[in-house]
């Protein structure tokens, strides 16, 4: 069988430059879940009737999500020789006014967030836009931008995640191409290993060395897959990483199936999430077009496919070994390691097989463009590199943030996140979700990486952060987070099931004011059992909430139960 | 299943050392570790396991501390596997203590288990601190703890799948689809027999088995055709019936196992007091 046709990258490359870069003015209106959610569909539609009614003058397209939740909508506007203007908070009666400012070749100040006159896309490619509009602030100078490092998100907001043009002319596949065409796959993944990548679900065991035991791992037969079962509440950065920039997963993807000899990838992509659905899907279908996926890529021996399992509603089912029972259309349920995923007869349909999280795939391209060595020098010694979070709950500006790790909570909270909402005084934040802990103001000054957010009794997981302020009982916080995991708890194990259980009838007890002293060390003993015995991640991890709230609000749980 | 997965790849396993709290063992290489320690008379109590089925580790009783490069880590016995010099301890404190608040957890999910209350109390724990699980109409009468066996060995011994897990978290229970009757179910009542709590009811009355924890499922009893009496039900004899050889197929069939042993008995006389062979165990050459 003949392959596919040779992927034209560079005629592919012109053309999306001439699409961000148009000889025209560009109106990109931020269409991520978050922006929709806003009005920005509104927006886009008005967009739609008055550019239209005006004949072709202005190109109207979409971007995903630049990550400063609380702005939205935005609307990117491209005047050629021009800098980028980002508007926010855009209405859609907003729309005709921005019209007529573009026809007149001007932009409206008054909703002006920042100016972009270049963009560094990282991979080596800098979008030059222009010089002009001094009045608006440069985007390093908006404080919710200054403290970031865009790696993972250096395309999200400014490219159409629906075109591949526009991926491909801001460097995207040239790594693909790199590592398919002039790396041995061993070398692939000994870059990964030199950059020090760990695990971005969660977890932080080291990709590269998870990419050669599955290498290494006997049979011909092998599996990578993604997991996009992103569902800790309040935490959304794997969403957006899929809905701004589709094509960074698949191109790290298809450089870690050929470094670990993977013909077939899934993407294991939860259905609340369909607008990541539908992007990914078409994202894959241009794809394959362009001859990135299929056979013989690049004109390499290589193929390589990548299909897409949607989830059915379960948290633990991004627990790797209930991942392969959903997607081997089994009951979600885990069950014990070994054998580990990678090892013969314990991964998908019993071949070894890779899981990485969508962040850690993000995080590839970028590393084989760039180095092992130049990723290993972001971030600290062992904990390299960026990390997204959604910064959420009472905090000023909400968001999502990239910064390298060992960046310290008081930068993501106060200098990122401008401290409480209305001005309110920050008293803790939760990080990793259902899983993590609750660490005290007197202890942001620590490093967020893997070892110190453990250290404090938390944990990194997939990144959410979740802030609390002065008005937040931490007694119903660690309430809200245990029956969050009681109803996700697949009912398997003891401890996780009927702890969980009798953990929220003492809390709900204690938040009655019906608790006693003695419930509280009860209560202690309880999530202390569920966190030593429980199978497996999902109950180990779910008495944190608990755990730390006592270490750290004991005296708010004083202040409920009966003396 | 291959042989080799079974043992009966006809080379013997290599004999590994374990110890048991101080004291040194044999076991099968890779042998359940819960298995050998059973043998040995270690007491661990354990709810979900059995040695037919595939490792589980769902009713974390038998968690064990195992000793390893000085490191010792908590892991349930039923899921460990025997490596040489391999060490274990099954009281230290720390297993006591979380031993102790599981059982209460059973204790509560499963108040009316007379079984799981003698069970605890072997092991000192007569109280809950937790509130008890009353459902008056619980078809498992308030005594099942979730170990899974009838579900696993419906499916994976029987091969018939009638009973599943519905539901998840606390809320999950043992049932058939929408907790009506299955005509999926033989009737073999493996289900019942594997139950660590007696939890399942079945009955035969009036030449059927009635499955009272399944949604009141009613299976015919086959009828003796020599003696009359109900003995089994009709779709288990057939399904095993079918794994026979046609001459003994045909003499069994239609009866009761009494009746069976009589009639075998009856035809290896008959056939000894001539002098030739038994036709059951070399078959006649057509």
């Amino acid at each position: 069988m003949t392959g596919a046709a040779e992927a034209d990258l560079p005629a592919r490359e012109a053309a999306g430059l001439r699409k961000l870069k148009p000889d025209r003015p560009r109106i990109a209106v931020g269409l991520a879940t978050c922006g929709a959610a806003m009005g920005g569909d509104r927006v886009y539609r008005r967009f739609q009737e008055i550019i239209g009614a005006g004949g072709d003058d202005i190109m109207l397209t979409k971007t995903g999500c630049i990550g400063y939740c609380r702005e939205e909508p935005q609307v990117n506007i491209t005047i050629p020789g021009r800098p980028l203007v980002i508007l926010h908070r855009v209405d859609a009666d907003d729309v005709e006014e921005i019209v007529t400012a573009v026809r007149a070749g001007e932009v409206p100040y008054e909703m002006a967030l920042c100016r972009v006159p270049s963009w560094d896309h990282v991979t080596g490619t800098t979008v030059e836009y222009g010089g002009g509009f001094d009045r608006i602030p440069l985007y390093q100078d908006v404080r919710f931008f200054s403290h970031q490092k865009k790696v993972v998100l250096r395309n999200a907001g400014f490219i159409n995640p629906e075109d591949i043009d526009e991926y491909i002319a801001v460097g995207g596949y040239a790594a693909a191409k790199t590592a398919l065409t002039e790396m041995e796959p061993d070398a692939v993944v000994a870059e990964v290993e030199r950059s020090g990548l760990r695990g971005r679900g969660g977890a932080g065991f080291p990709t590269g060395l998870k990419w050669r035991i599955t290498r290494k791992a006997p049979g011909d037969e092998k599996y990578i897959i993604c997991n996009a079962d992103e569902g800790d509440p309040g935490a959304y950065m794997n969403r957006n990483e899929m809905e701004s920039d589709p094509h960074m997963l698949i191109e790290g993807m298809i450089i870690g199936a050929y470094a670990i000899g993977a013909r077939e990838g899934l993407i294991y992509l939860r259905a609340e999430y369909p607008l990541a659905i539908r992007r990914l899907e078409l994202a894959i279908a241009q794809a394959r077009t362009c001859g990135l996926l299929g056979e013989r890529i690049f004109g390499t021996g290589f193929d390589f496919e990548i299909r897409i399992v949607t989830g059915a509603g379960a948290f633990v089912c991004g627990e790797s070994t209930a991942l392969i029972a959903s997607i081997e259309g089994r009951t979600g349920r885990p069950h014990p390691r070994p054998p580990r995923l990678t090892d013969i007869g314990g991964g998908l349909w019993k071949k070894p097989t890779d899981l990485n999280n969508v962040e850690t795939w993000c995080n590839v391209p970028v590393i084989i463009q760039n180095g092992g060595d130049w990723y290993a020098r972001i971030g600290t010694e062992k904990n390299t590199g960026t990390k997204v979070f959604s910064l959420v709950g009472k905090v000023d500006r909400v968001g999502l943030v990239e910064v390298p790790l060992g960046t310290s909570l008081n930068t993501i909270v106060f200098d990122i996140g401008n401290g409480g909402s209305q001005g309110k005084k920050v008293k803790a934040v939760q990080t990793g979700g259902p899983s993590g802990g609750c660490i005290p103001v007197r202890l942001f000054d620590t490093p967020v990486d893997y070892e110190n957010l453990n250290r404090v009794g938390s944990i990194m997981g997939s990144g959410g952060i979740v802030v609390m302020d002065e008005e937040t009982n931490m007694v119903d916080i660690a309430r809200y987070f245990v029956n969050f995991a009681t109803g996700e708890s697949c009912g398997k194990c003891v401890p996780c099931r009927e702890g969980l259980k009798h953990t929220l009838l003492l809390l709900n007890k204690i938040m009655a004011g019906k608790g006693t002293e003695k419930d509280l060390d009860t209560l202690g003993l309880l999530a202390d059992t569920i966190q030593k015995t429980s199978l497996c991640g999902l109950g180990q991890l779910a008495p944190n909430p608990v755990l730390t709230t006592l270490a750290y609000f004991r005296e708010e749980y004083g202040a409920l139960v009966k003396k | 299943m291959t042989h080799e997965e079974i043992g009966l790849s006809g080379t013997p396993k290599k004999s590994v050392t374990i110890v048991i709290d101080g004291r040194k063992c044999r076991a099968d290489e890779g042998e359940i570790v819960l298995s050998a320690a059973l043998r040995e008379g270690a007491a661990i109590p354990h709810l979900c396991y059995e040695a037919s089925l595939d490792p589980y580790g769902a009713c974390r009783l038998c968690m064990v501390e195992v000793c390893h490069n000085g490191k010792t880590s908590m892991v349930t016995a039923c899921t460990l596997h025997a490596t040489e010099g391999l060490e274990i301890r099954t009281d230290t404190p720390e297993i006591v203590k979380y031993r102790n608040v599981l059982f209460e957890l059973y204790l509560a999910e499963a108040p009316k288990s007379d079984v799981i209350k003698e069970m605890a109390a072997r092991y000192g724990v007569t109280r809950t601190r937790f509130l008890k699980k009353i459902d008056t109409d619980d078809p498992l009468g308030g005594s099942c703890v979730l170990c899974g066996l009838c579900v696993r060995v419906c499916n994976e011994i029987m091969g018939a799948g009638a009973i599943g897990f519905v539901n998840r978290g606390p809320y999950t229970v043992v049932g058939t689809p929408f907790f009506e009757a299955n005509t999926d179910c033989i009737g073999c009542g493996a289900c019942a027999n594997v139950c660590p709590t007696h939890a399942i009811r079945i009955e035969d009355r009036d030449g059927e088995r009635v499955m009272h924890s399944w949604g009141g499922g009613r299976v015919r009893l086959a009828q003796c055709g020599v003696c009359g009496k109900y003995y089994a039900p009709g779709a288990l004899t057939a399904a095993t019936l079918a794994r026979l050889l046609p001459p003994l197929r045909d003499d069994l069939a239609g009866l009761c196992p009494a009746c069976r042993a009589k009639r075998i008995a009856d035809e290896e006389i008959r056939v000894n007091m001539r002098g030739g062979a038994d036709h059951h165990v070399r078959p006649r050459r057509s």
